[in-house]
């Protein structure tokens, strides 16, 4: 993969966000904050899916990213006698740092995406898309870290779930009100904070227990296949 | 599964098109009226594709949604020149209760059109849809469709393997979850190790050759041509009143009067058949049935 | 003209030093059918692997392989994918999508070809199939056959010169194994299809195919018609795998026509050899029960039908026990009732005071979750509460008595199919059953794996462990089973031993029986055979 080409097609769709960012205040006046969110994030995670499309890319690593994403899609029944526990950001988490920023990134958004092709899609997917597909790619460039400490591990696991939870509830507000209600928002993020503390929480523990085991399997792939 | 319901088995890239339009219309209007024909659209479509136990769970799920939002709405929102009462020292306007119910309204509509996207569209069309726009991503796709239920039926068998030698216990949580954790590790190192055959068998099949051209079973058909034209034409007609500002429609600081310009009824009579295509196809379809039975 | 040709051809992988392929010669005439054979390891899959350039390993390779006279390097990549097709072992990983008619598509969409012509070819697909009923079926609704058959035909839809097969029936029950063999005989036979397949289970193959290639440590040791192989390849043990006919007549003459098939052999048997009884008789013994089964009844859900019927039997303490049965009848079922997986909604079953069982599973990979043999054998003591020092002990007894301590270090996915079996076996020993039961112990096994297992299952008895065993391996049963019994309309029929169990069948029989009925009557293994012979197995 050359560098020069890809980054230029990055920055020509980075520079998309804010344009559609002014031409939806300009044009809807300032109004329809939902929409222009909606456009954002989609935009968001288009580079990384357009870059993927026009690579090669070994069968090999395609199997492992398909494995890993229906890890996190069906995640969530394996693990159902544990109340309100998700696997995906853990899941997306270990694919970040195992497999690198473009995996972790599309692990995180396919997984959004294919999960609400089965559990349903609804007005989120977009959100989820973005704010899994982050993760993953913010694992992956503090891979190195993460892998060294537990204690580093535990915090960022946490703290992407609560990211995340504070991000959804960001485009709920937006959806609720057509623009960003402060109030509005401390009250939805009051009323989902147990569930995101026990979101937060069990991604912890659940990195904690298998970040390691996990990991050392997809090392051991990657250098099995070459990947 | 969704074979009986007539409006799946149009081609997915008509049905993508319908409902594309409806969202993107129904997000973008604060509208009552046209919001109201989304809403009784997407309702009506919703009641006649569900079994009586669906509909009355539905009921059971949006009613309280819509309430809370409509309720809460004026408790965070002050704006409005017409106080109904102070909470608080804060007022509760007229404008902000109006605009609570049809927000409430507008995501109501939207979660229902979006249900009724994933009823309609199972994973064969979009598989067909994402193909021709992704077919590399689509490849994934069709892998991960295919390992969910492999995956599944694995954990299971790990789990019994595991079971029938005393090494599964689930008696506190913490034996659980490591029970749990061991069988699930067990069943990434299967499907890692076992994914080499499943890329080995995708690459005897050529994949590395390039130019893959995505095919579905789908193919376009007249009245699929019909029902994107119809799409088309009153969307068109739609979008033509939002830009002549005939859907503009304000709360605050006073509620607008509702537009009852010859231009607006064209825009809400275009709307409103749009959103009412899917229910008008399953009604016809079902008299239709009623009809070829009675002849019998 | 030859379809494909090797010259000299051998290759070794970049961490061993032996070759894996030995110079290897080979020219194969278009349309020709060929197996073949060899023990695990004797480098069959990478020869195969070698010849499609796709999934040829890494590592050193020398020779030259040509494909249509062309050398192996000229050929285009759209050649190379679509002219040589290959079906590989397991059915449940080799699918690639969820729905039949895709994976019928999947080939010739990669190659780009318009969607009407994809329709036509995987219509016709389905139909020379037979799979058109199940088309818009879900993959994962379709049992291992089919799976294996959907393989075949994705890959055929392609239309394949040459077609190559890495062992496809060894994870099949045995209908659907002659199934899937008779389906490859059609397509040689009606399209002319040159096949090269990789197989252990000779039986079905021989009398079809038009040359054996046989190899050992990597080179080829034979490579001829069957007949031939056979007269050459007297005594060798390659010849563990070959048909029963011909091996008998191996040991007994190797003179005149090389009986393949079970009518070849009865004709051999009735010229050659005057009528004699089998005085073979296994004598009764009383004794204990170890395991008993009153009356059990079992349904998986309320309303759906009785998978258990009734069953009742009784296992005694140190015997080996067989089950046989068709496949999806519930033989699996009996076992983990057994186990105590499930439980019965009405009967009893028992086992003997303080006796404990453990299930070895039908895919041992099911057992293995840590990166080395040895952790994983450790991971299961740790759960029984076992100290470490005693852990690496008893790890040490068991690994000695199955052998098996040559691959501690390794990872349990990087050894071979039986020695899989063996590290699995060692961490179901390692909980102390007193009953084991073994769910289709010979699964994917070849003959001498197969050998090697029933040693240690003999050594085990010996000890005192009973033995419950459900298979289809009516030949692993006739061989080292005390008692069988068959399994059938959610009942188990009597038991008897297996030389009553074996002569009174006439079609659920070992091959050894069919061959000598009506001139030896009571002889079912080919040992039974060759001992009225007067001449003893070596």
């Amino acid at each position: 993969m050359k560098k020069s080409p890809n980054f230029l097609k990055y920055l020509i769709f980075l520079l998309l966000i804010p344009a559609v960012v002014f031409a939806g205040v300009a044009v809807f006046d300032s109004k329809q904050y939902i929409f222009i969110a909606v456009c954002v994030s989609i935009l968001a995670c288009l580079p990384f899916f357009y870059a993927f499309e026009n690579k090669k890319t070994s069968t090999r690593k395609l199997t492992v990213l398909a494995v890993m994403v229906t890890f996190s899609i069906i995640g969530r029944t394996l693990f159902s006698f544990i109340p309100h526990f998700k696997p995906v950001t853990a899941i997306v988490v270990i694919t970040g740092i195992y497999l690198g920023a473009e995996s972790g990134f599309l692990c995180g958004a396919l997984s959004a995406l294919f999960s609400n092709f089965i559990f349903g899609q609804g007005p989120w997917t977009p959100f989820q898309m973005f704010a899994w597909g982050l993760i993953g790619l913010f694992s992956a460039l503090l891979s190195k870290p993460l892998q060294k400490s537990k204690v580093l591990l535990c915090i960022f696991s946490a703290l992407s779930g609560v990211m995340y939870s504070l991000l959804l509830d960001i485009s709920s507000t937006l959806w609720y009100d057509g623009a960003f209600n402060l109030s509005r928002y401390a009250a939805l993020v009051l009323t989902s904070l147990p569930v995101m503390a026990v979101y937060a929480a069990s991604n912890a523990v659940f990195l904690l227990i298998l970040a390691k085991p996990i990991g050392q399997k997809l090392t051991r792939i990657k250098i099995k296949y070459g990947i | 599964m969704n074979d009986r319901i007539t409006f799946a088995n149009f081609h997915p890239v008509s049905l993508f098109f319908y409902f594309a339009a409806m969202l993107v219309f129904t997000m973008f209007t604060q509208n009552p009226v046209l919001i109201l024909f989304s809403l009784v659209g997407a309702s009506l479509f919703s009641a006649a594709t569900s079994t009586r136990e669906q509909i009355f769970a539905d009921i059971k799920f949006y009613v309280p949604v819509f309430i809370v939002i409509s309720l809460t709405n004026p408790i965070f929102s002050h704006s409005g020149a017409t106080p109904l009462f102070f909470m608080n020292d804060n007022p509760v306007t007229l404008e902000a209760v109006l605009c609570g119910v049809d927000i409430a309204a507008m995501i109501s509509a939207v979660m229902l059109i979006c249900k009724a996207f994933s009823k309609v569209m199972e994973s064969e069309k979009l598989l067909c849809l994402f193909g021709k726009a992704a077919p590399k991503l689509s490849v994934v796709l069709s892998m991960s469709l295919r390992f969910i239920p492999l995956f599944k039926r694995k954990f299971k068998e790990i789990k019994d393997a595991q079971k029938a030698l005393g090494y599964f216990k689930s008696g506190s949580f913490s034996e659980s979850l490591m029970s749990n954790a061991r069988v699930f590790s067990a069943l990434v190192t299967w499907a890692l190790e076992n994914g080499a055959d499943t890329a080995d068998s995708i690459s005897a099949r050529g994949y590395d050759v390039g130019g893959r051209k995505s095919f579905a079973l789908f193919r376009f058909k007249k009245r699929d041509a019909i029902l994107m034209t119809i799409t088309l034409v009153l969307s068109s007609v739609t979008l033509v009143g939002f830009l002549l500002g005939k859907a503009d429609f304000e709360f605050y600081p006073y509620i607008t009067q509702i537009n009852t310009d010859a231009l607006s009824v064209i825009l809400y009579a275009a709307f409103g058949s749009l959103s009412l295509i899917p229910f008008i196809f399953e009604v016809k379809e079902a008299l239709h049935w009623k009809y070829l039975r009675s002849k019998i | 003209m030859e379809i494909l040709t090797l010259k000299n051809l051998s290759f070794t992988y970049p961490t061993e030093e032996k070759k894996a392929v030995d110079n290897v010669s080979l020219f194969v005439k278009e349309g020709e059918f060929i197996c073949l054979c060899g023990s695990s390891a004797c480098g069959k899959t990478t020869l195969m692997r070698l010849i499609k350039r796709e999934l040829a390993p890494r590592g050193t390779l020398s020779g030259e392989i040509f494909f249509c006279g062309k050398a192996q390097s000229e050929l285009s990549e759209r050649e190379s994918a679509s002219e040589i097709g290959y079906v590989l072992q397991n059915p449940e990983t080799q699918i690639v999508t969820d729905k039949v008619w895709h994976e019928l598509s999947f080939g010739l969409e990669n190659l780009g070809y318009s969607s009407d012509i994809i329709r036509l070819r995987i219509g016709e697909m389905a139909n020379y199939f037979g799979i058109s009923h199940m088309f818009r079926s879900s993959t994962a609704e379709l049992s291992g056959g089919q799976k294996q058959l959907l393989s075949l035909a994705a890959i055929m839809a392609m239309s394949p010169k040459l077609l190559l097969l890495d062992e496809p029936t060894s994870q099949l029950d045995p209908i659907a194994a002659a199934d899937f063999i008779a389906t490859l005989k059609k397509i040689n036979r009606e399209l002319g299809t040159t096949i090269i397949i990789a197989e252990h289970r000779l039986e079905d193959i021989f009398p079809i195919a038009d040359k054996i290639a046989v190899m050992e440590n990597g080179a080829l040791i034979a490579f001829d018609t069957p007949k031939n192989v056979c007269r050459k390849l007297k005594d060798h043990r390659a010849c563990l795998g070959f048909p029963v006919s011909a091996r008998i007549w191996q040991a007994l003459s190797g003179e005149g026509e090389v009986p393949l098939t079970v009518r070849e052999g009865r004709t051999f048997f009735k010229e050659n050899f005057s009528p004699r009884k089998n005085d073979l008789k296994t004598e009764e013994e009383k004794r204990e029960t170890a395991l008993s089964f009153s009356d059990v009844y079992f349904r998986y859900e309320k309303n759906a039908p009785d998978v258990l019927r009734g069953v009742n039997t009784t296992i005694n303490r140190s015997e080996i026990f067989c089950l046989l049965g068709a496949n999806g009848a519930g033989k699996s079922t009996v076992l983990r009732a057994a186990a105590g997986l499930i439980k019965p909604y009405r009967g009893k079953i028992k086992t003997a005071e303080g006796a404990k069982t453990a299930l070895l599973c039908q895919n041992v990979q099911d057992l293995f979750l840590m990166n080395t043999v040895k952790e994983d054998l450790m991971d299961i003591l740790s759960v029984y509460g076992i100290k470490k020092g005693e852990a690496n002990t008893k790890i040490e007894e068991i690994s000695k008595m199955i052998g098996i301590s040559h691959l501690l270090e390794k990872h349990p996915y990087d050894v071979s199919g039986g020695e899989a079996q063996k590290c699995a076996l060692a961490k179901v020993l390692l909980t102390e059953p007193d009953i084991l039961l073994l769910d289709e112990p010979t699964k994917a096994l070849d003959p001498a794996a197969k050998k090697e297992l029933a040693v240690i299952l003999r050594a085990l008895c010996k000890k005192g462990v009973t033995i419950f065993i459900v298979t289809h391996d009516v030949e692993f049963a006739a061989e080292n089973a005390d008692r069988c019994a068959l399994f059938f309309d959610g009942e188990i029929l009597p038991a008897s031993d297996i030389h009553t169990f074996f002569s009174a069948n006439n079609f659920y029989t070992t091959a050894a029986s069919r061959i000598s009925r009506g001139t030896f009557d009571g002889a079912v293994t080919e040992s039974d055979i060759l001992r009225l012979c007067g001449k003893e197995k070596k």
